[in-house]
Parts: C-alpha cells; sequence; structure tokens
C-alpha cells in the first residue's frame, strides 16, 4: 500500500461514512474479552492510522466511553463499531477492518491480547501473537 | 430432575440483558458483507436459539437491515446483540460476543463462505456452506 492510497469504508445502513489514507500503522486481530463484547464477534481485527489519516465523511460517530482513556465509536443507527482511541496509543484511530469497504486489502501481521483468546478459535496464519498489547508497556 | 439451561448475556455498558431457556440450535461463523460491516469484524458468530430469548432488562435498537432480517444493537454502547429473520420468529440469533460465556459454547458451521476474507482461515473441521 501506497502514502497516498485511499480508503473508504463506512457502518451498515450508511449513514457514517470514512476515509483513511494512505499505509496503516498496522493490522491485527484482537483477541481481548472488551473487543469481543463491543463488536459482538469471536474476534475483532482492527486497522490502525494515525489521527491525521482518518476523516469521517458523512455523519456523526457516537461514542461509548468503554474504559478509562478508550472511546469506542459506533453507528447509533445499526450499531457498526467503526473506531477505537486510547490514550494507551495516543495519537492513533482504529478502525474495524469489517467497515472497510475493500477489507481484503489489509491482512493483520500480529494476535494481540492473545492470552485471552476463545479457546475453540483457531486462526491459522504466521502472524506473532502477543499475549498483551503487543507494545512496550504492559 | 435434568438441570435446565440457562444462558445469559449483553451489551457492553450492561443496559441491556438477555436470557436463553434452551440449548443454541446451531453456533453460526457467518462470513457474509452484512454481518462483517455489522460487527465490524472479519467475521461474526452467531448463537441461535428456536424460542427467541426473553430481555430481562433493556431491548435492542432494531434495524432492519434487508427484506428478510433485522439487526439488534444497544443505543448507548453500540454492542452488535441480535439478528432475525422476520418470518422465522420467535427464532432469534444473539451475537457470540455478547453473551457472558463464549468460550462454552461451541460453534457448529460456517455460512456465506464465498464472502468470506481471503486473509482468514479458520482451522477447524465445521461444515461449510458458500451461501447457508
Amino acid at each position: 500500500m501506497t502514502g497516498n492510497e485511499i480508503h473508504d469504508g463506512g457502518c451498515l445502513c450508511g449513514a457514517l461514512r470514512y476515509q483513511v489514507v494512505g499505509a496503516p500503522i498496522w493490522v491485527a486481530h484482537c483477541h481481548c474479552q472488551s473487543c469481543r463484547r463491543a463488536s459482538g464477534g469471536a474476534v475483532v481485527t482492527w486497522v490502525g492510522y494515525g489521527e491525521a489519516a482518518f476523516t469521517v465523511t458523512r455523519g456523526e460517530i457516537a461514542y461509548f466511553a468503554s474504559s478509562p482513556g478508550v472511546r469506542r465509536g459506533f453507528c447509533a443507527t445499526c450499531g457498526s463499531p467503526l473506531t477505537f482511541q486510547s490514550t494507551r496509543w495516543p495519537g492513533e484511530v482504529h478502525v474495524t477492518v469489517g467497515t472497510l469497504d475493500e477489507p481484503a486489502a489489509f491482512a493483520p501481521t500480529a494476535h494481540v491480547f492473545y492470552a485471552e483468546r476463545l479457546p475453540w478459535l483457531h486462526i491459522a496464519d504466521d502472524a506473532r501473537r502477543f499475549a498483551g498489547s503487543g507494545t512496550g508497556a504492559s | 430432575m435434568s438441570a435446565a439451561v440457562s444462558i445469559e448475556g449483553g451489551c457492553f455498558c450492561g443496559a441491556i440483558r438477555y436470557r436463553a431457556d434452551e440449548s443454541p440450535s446451531g453456533v453460526t461463523h457467518c462470513h457474509c458483507t452484512q454481518c462483517r460491516r455489522h460487527g465490524g469484524t472479519a467475521f461474526q458468530t452467531w448463537v441461535s436459539f428456536e424460542g427467541g430469548v426473553t430481555f430481562t432488562k433493556g431491548g435492542p435498537r432494531v434495524y432492519r437491515s434487508s427484506a428478510r432480517a433485522e439487526r439488534g444493537h444497544c443505543p448507548t454502547c453500540g454492542t452488535p446483540l441480535i439478528f432475525r429473520y422476520v418470518d422465522q420468529a420467535p427464532r432469534i440469533s444473539v451475537s457470540i460476543g455478547s453473551l457472558d460465556a463464549p468460550e462454552t459454547v461451541m460453534p457448529t458451521r460456517h455460512y456465506w463462505t464465498s464472502e468470506a476474507l481471503p486473509w482468514l482461515r479458520l482451522d477447524d473441521d465445521l461444515p461449510r456452506r458458500q451461501r447457508q
């Protein structure tokens, strides 16, 4: 992916649309219990961007402060989880791979919070598995 | 006397709680584009109850996602909670992540593998349907 490649995304009902520019900082599966609860899924795949690379092009994201320093963005009409922002990753916006128009272009290269994964979920890949966040901080 | 089945769950913020009084009739990994958008995930996993669930606290905001189906979520925290075909009541499916104990239900099948993401490989021997 090149530095000026543009990708669009949005929620299920179309009320919210966003745009991301350039290559993501990272793409990872998150197995944490919070992401499971917030998405309803067995695992959430996040695409990380710097804040400047992310723009809302239609609608207004609804936010939920899921834990201290964290806010999760979603569509109030259809429920699609769109974004994750945390003081733990300052200056970043993480978008859900499923809301991107071309999710096939975003192959994950890591698993994070792998220690919290569901025992029956086996994703076959060579991506690095991090028990926790994978950043230097615990 | 056999033990009654009780499977509970709810949204992230706790405003909505539900309970099922039967075992799931199926636990489906769905790879379709609609489920991907609804959950934001690479695929969704739905736990189906033929007799429906009882909402013990609150209730989902419902969105008519197609001519055939409705999807519901929590308006406060956004958690995608339910999927149901409008003509199959009381049958309902809840999102696996909304269960209090998702590790205790075992997936039984994959649907819509024709729309599965190419970089996603789930290692299991579950039956797969290209559609459903």
